[in-house]
C-alpha cells in the first residue's frame, strides 16, 4: 500500500516537474520566437532603410541624368544645328518712285558681310514684287547689331545714301529679316524699314 | 629596265598634266560678279548667260593692254550681234584714269571697275592682261595670261568655235 502510494507520488511529482519543464520550454520558445521576430523586423527595417537610401540615390542620379540631358539638348540646339543659327536678310521694294537702288551694304557687329550691286534688271524685278536674299549668316544666340547702308539715286536723281541700324535679338531657331524700301509720299522721300518675319 | 623607266616617266607626266589641268579654271563655272560700269550701270556676269563672254582684265599702267584693247574692240563690234559680249575689267584704284584711257583709245565695249580687286581675286589674276573666255553655259573655256601680237588670231578662232556651239 505504501509502495503504491510512493509510486503514485513519484508519478505525480514527475508529471508536475515535466509540466513545469514543458512550461519553461514553451516560455523559452516564445521568448526565442519573439527575439527572432524582433531581429527579423530590425533586419527588415534596416534593409528597407537601405532600399530607401538606394532608391533616393537612384532618384538623384536620374535627376542628374535628366539635367545633363537637358543641358546637352540645349547645347546641341545651340551648337550642332547650324540651320538654327541661320539669319537670312532679304531686300524688297515697294513702288520705288523716290529711290533707285544701286547697292546694299550689310554690316553685322561692325564687320562687312555683304555688298551687293543691283543691276537694272534686278531692280526692275524688285519693283515688280521680287524679294532678294542678299545674305545668309550663322549667328550665335544673343544681340547683334545690323547696319544696312542703301545707296542709289534719291529724289530728283541725286545720289542718295542712307543707313538703317537695328539690333537683332537672335534666339534659338532661324531668323528672317526683311529690309524694305518704301516711298513716304508725304515727305517725298524713300523710307528704309527693317522687319522681322514671324 | 628601259620599259620600266618609260612607264615611270609616263605615270609622272600623266600626274603632272592632270594636276596642271585641274589647277586652272578651264572647265569650271565662271565665278559670278557684279561691278559698276563706265556708263554708270551695274553689270552682272550671270545676266549674260546664253552669250559667249570675254572678260578682259586690264590696267592703265599695262603696256600690252593698251595694244590689245583696240583689237578686242574690233572683235566686239564684229560679233556682238551674234551673241558675243566683252566685259573689260579695270583694276586701277582710280577709275578716272581708266575713263581717260578709254576715251583715248576710243573703245566701245563696257568697262567695269574693280577697284576693290575682288573680281580679279576670284579669277586669280596674276598677270596683266588676263583674258577669260566664258561659253554660253557659263563655263570658263579659255584663259590667256598676258598679250603678245598674234593672240587676237587665237581669240578669233576660239570665239567663233564657242559661238557655233
Amino acid at each position: 500500500m505504501t509502495k503504491t502510494f510512493f509510486s503514485l507520488f513519484a508519478t505525480v511529482a514527475l508529471v508536475s516537474s515535466m509540466a513545469a519543464f514543458a512550461q519553461d520550454a514553451a516560455q523559452m520558445n516564445a521568448e526565442m520566437a519573439l527575439a527572432q521576430a524582433m531581429s527579423a523586423e530590425a533586419a527588415e527595417s534596416e534593409s528597407r532603410e537601405q532600399f530607401r537610401s538606394l532608391d533616393q540615390d537612384v532618384q538623384t542620379l536620374k535627376k542628374e541624368v535628366l539635367d545633363l540631358n537637358r543641358d546637352l539638348f540645349l547645347l546641341e540646339e545651340e551648337l550642332l544645328f547650324p540651320a538654327n543659327s541661320q539669319v537670312a536678310f532679304f531686300i524688297s521694294m515697294d513702288v520705288g518712285e523716290y529711290f533707285e537702288l544701286d547697292s546694299v551694304n550689310l554690316k553685322i557687329d561692325g564687320k562687312e558681310v555683304a555688298n551687293y550691286l543691283y543691276t537694272a534688271r534686278e531692280v526692275d524685278a524688285l519693283i515688280r514684287g521680287g524679294v532678294h536674299r542678299v545674305h545668309m549668316a550663322n549667328l550665335k544666340t544673343g544681340d547683334h547689331e545690323l547696319i544696312a547702308i542703301f545707296t542709289g539715286k534719291g529724289p530728283h536723281v541725286r545720289d542718295y545714301r542712307r543707313g538703317a541700324t537695328v539690333t537683332i535679338d537672335k534666339g534659338i531657331g532661324a531668323k528672317y529679316l526683311e529690309l524694305e524700301i518704301t516711298d513716304r509720299v508725304r515727305k517725298q522721300q524713300p523710307e528704309f524699314v527693317i522687319k522681322e518675319w514671324e | 629596265m628601259n620599259v620600266k623607266n618609260a612607264i615611270f616617266g609616263l605615270v609622272v607626266s600623266t600626274i603632272a598634266v592632270t594636276s596642271l589641268a585641274s589647277s586652272g579654271m578651264e572647265g569650271q563655272e565662271a565665278p559670278d560678279f557684279a561691278l559698276k560700269s563706265s556708263s554708270g550701270e551695274n553689270m552682272r556676269l550671270s545676266e549674260y548667260r546664253g552669250d559667249v563672254v570675254m572678260i578682259n582684265f586690264w590696267a592703265t599702267w599695262c603696256g600690252p593692254c593698251r595694244q590689245e584693247m583696240p583689237l578686242l574692240d574690233e572683235l566686239y563690234a564684229r560679233y556682238q550681234r551674234v551673241g558675243f559680249n566683252l566685259l573689260g575689267v579695270n583694276i586701277d584704284d582710280d577709275s578716272n584714269r581708266a575713263m581717260k584711257m578709254i576715251d583715248e583709245l576710243g573703245v566701245n565695249f563696257p568697262v567695269l571697275f574693280d577697284a576693290r580687286k575682288e573680281v580679279s581675286k576670284l579669277y586669280a589674276v596674276d598677270a596683266m592682261p588676263v583674258t577669260v573666255l566664258v561659253d554660253r553655259e557659263g563655263k570658263v573655256r579659255h584663259v590667256h595670261h598676258g598679250y603678245k601680237p598674234g593672240y587676237e588670231e587665237k581669240y578669233l578662232d576660239q570665239i567663233r568655235t564657242l559661238l557655233r556651239e
